[in-house]
């Protein structure tokens, strides 16, 4: 196989073009979310939102069709209902956070596959799920392009106020902060994304882009602008040779990507040498030293 | 700066409530103006909420609390504070240098670059506290004392003159604590005030001048020696044997 048969020919395909398109866009954002989401330790309440975007995707489906808009306002309420829900919850009553967010995702998840299984029959659970990259329309593209776009824009604008929120929110908010702005809306943020992944990653999957690049940076870089700036090309990079070997293979294309991140992270934990398992083994099982 | 022996935190009848429970009750006090001073009490007595009073995020249900003639939400700038230990993630990717840059991102708002004036204050509170070398290391790879050096010069990059402390000698190993105590007479010398939250009597005796004895109500406060006498701890910890959390001591008050 030539190199351009390997790396440009498949892009003579438009739905090629736009796929690649729309995941190195929010590979870019994702990137720069799973950041904040795996330094506050939310990794997997993000992956809880994800998979609470069903009902409301579903939802939208149902009543107004294959409508971008639709199914971009249907996620977005079913992933703000069950942040929202949980938040009230365990102020509310004596559940933590974490066991209010799993309850209500897996309810919201179970509503979706059902409304999904009403579904006219052409449409398979598989596509919410894993993504489908031929499926990826001008409208899908557009809405990644301002996803994408605002994202990297609200970080750029509020990075002190990000770095602050997420490494001391007490200092933040000592210093004037307005601490439950940033946090509501970086779960924003995260919903909006999530919502526009889905067509290319699919539900489940679509928090592989965002949590995968940045585990990854986190054990190479020990500075957050050098993280986030990684993260970013991980996933960007992740993205490009996911969709091309889901091309050359016949794969899904959300798991070809979420592979080829995952080969990222796998080399990451291991090798990188200060923080990697294998140089942790060599000093005798032992991190590096610390306090 | 005000003054010395003019008091500059105004504590009036102040009573923080959450829901039920009661943090702070009617609490009147006056913080002297370069005095060092340890809020002591044991679990749950209030000395957390009474620093986030004086910094003025935590809002009072009722009383009054300013700085100088201020409100504490418009003394800002001359309020720094310190948070716990055990409050940081120490494998977060920043290095020393970062951190104390975060002193000045207060002032410099959103936008504004970091300029020179503000370079130099980063620089000025890295010498002071004796970490310049340290500036490029990440957090995790310092001593515990180092790391709380860490934490005081970005105090010290705000350029406040009143410095909130919230328990800064907990998890320290004998060295660090000498070290600490050590800075913050110093501090004490220079005229800063200094409020901290100490757990550990013990340790409030070795190194502050003034205490603050708190049981979500006001115990005692003046010269350390006298604050702690005998009388006042049985008063203020005697119940400490049947607290099992932070609350346990205001909820068992609430259910009175």
């Amino acid at each position: 196989m030539s190199v351009h048969e390997l790396l440009v020919a498949p892009f003579a395909y438009e739905f090629m073009r736009r796929g690649l398109l729309s995941a190195v866009m929010l590979g870019v954002s994702g990137g720069l979310l799973g950041c904040v989401l795996i330094l506050r330790r939310m990794a997997l309440m993000g992956d809880a939102l994800s998979h609470s975007l069903l009902p409301g995707v579903a939802a939208a489906w149902l009543l107004f069709g294959t409508s971008t808009a639709a199914l971009f306002a249907g996620g977005l309420a079913a992933g703000l209902l069950t942040a929202l829900g949980s938040a009230l919850l365990s102020r509310l009553t004596r559940i933590k956070e974490d066991a209010a967010f799993g309850s209500l995702f897996v309810v919201f998840f179970g509503a979706g596959v059902a409304l999904i299984s009403r579904l006219p029959t052409r449409i398979s659970l598989g596509d919410f799920l894993f993504g489908n990259v031929l499926g990826v329309g001008r409208a899908d593209l557009a809405l990644a392009a301002a996803v994408s776009g605002a994202t990297a824009a609200l970080f750029a604008l509020f990075y002190r106020a990000i770095l602050l929120e997420t490494f001391d929110p007490v200092f933040h908010r000592a210093t004037g902060g307005r601490g439950a702005l940033v946090h509501m809306g970086f779960l924003t943020l995260t919903v909006l994304n999530l919502v526009a992944a889905m067509q290319t990653m699919g539900i489940v999957l679509a928090l592989g882009l965002f949590l995968l690049p940045a585990v990854s940076a986190y054990l190479w870089c020990d500075r957050f602008a050098a993280m986030l700036l990684l993260a970013v090309l991980l996933a960007a990079l992740g993205s490009f040779v996911g969709i091309l070997a889901s091309f050359h293979l016949g794969l899904a294309s959300g798991a070809a990507i979420v592979l080829c991140l995952g080969l990222v992270f796998v080399v990451s934990a291991l090798f990188s040498p200060r923080y990697g398992a294998v140089g942790s083994l060599l000093r005798g099982g032992r991190r590096l030293p610390g306090a | 700066m005000d003054p010395p022996d003019q008091n500059i935190v105004l504590v009036r009848a102040a009573t923080v409530r959450y829901g039920r429970l009661t943090a702070l009750r009617d609490i009147s006090l006056d913080i002297r103006c370069g005095s060092a001073t340890a809020v002591l009490g044991r679990n749950g007595a209030g000395k957390s909420t009474l620093l986030r009073a004086v910094l003025g995020w935590q809002p009072l249900t009722s009383g009054e609390i300013r700085i100088g003639d201020a409100h504490p939400q418009h003394a800002r700038p001359r309020l720094a504070y310190v948070p716990q230990r055990h409050a940081i993630d120490w494998d977060f990717p920043i290095t020393v240098r970062g951190v104390v840059e975060q002193g000045r991102y207060p002032a410099l708002g959103l936008f504004r670059r970091m300029g020179r004036a503000d370079r130099d204050r980063v620089d000025g509170a890295l010498e002071e506290l004796g970490i310049a070398d340290l500036a490029g290391r990440q957090i995790r790879m310092l001593s515990g004392g180092q790391q709380q050096r860490t934490f005081l010069a970005r105090a010290l990059a705000q350029g406040g003159d009143i410095f909130l402390l919230d328990e800064p000698f907990a998890g320290l190993d004998l060295f660090a604590v000498e070290e600490l105590a050590h800075i913050l007479r110093n501090w004490e010398a220079q005229g800063r005030t200094v409020l901290a939250a100490v757990h550990d009597p013990a340790i409030a005796l070795r190194c502050f001048a003034r205490g603050v004895l708190l049981d979500t109500g006001l115990v005692a406060d003046g010269p350390i020696a006298q604050v702690l006498s005998p009388a006042n701890i049985e008063l203020a910890y005697r119940s400490e044997h049947c607290v099992h959390d932070g609350r346990g001591a205001s909820a068992a008050e609430a259910r009175r």
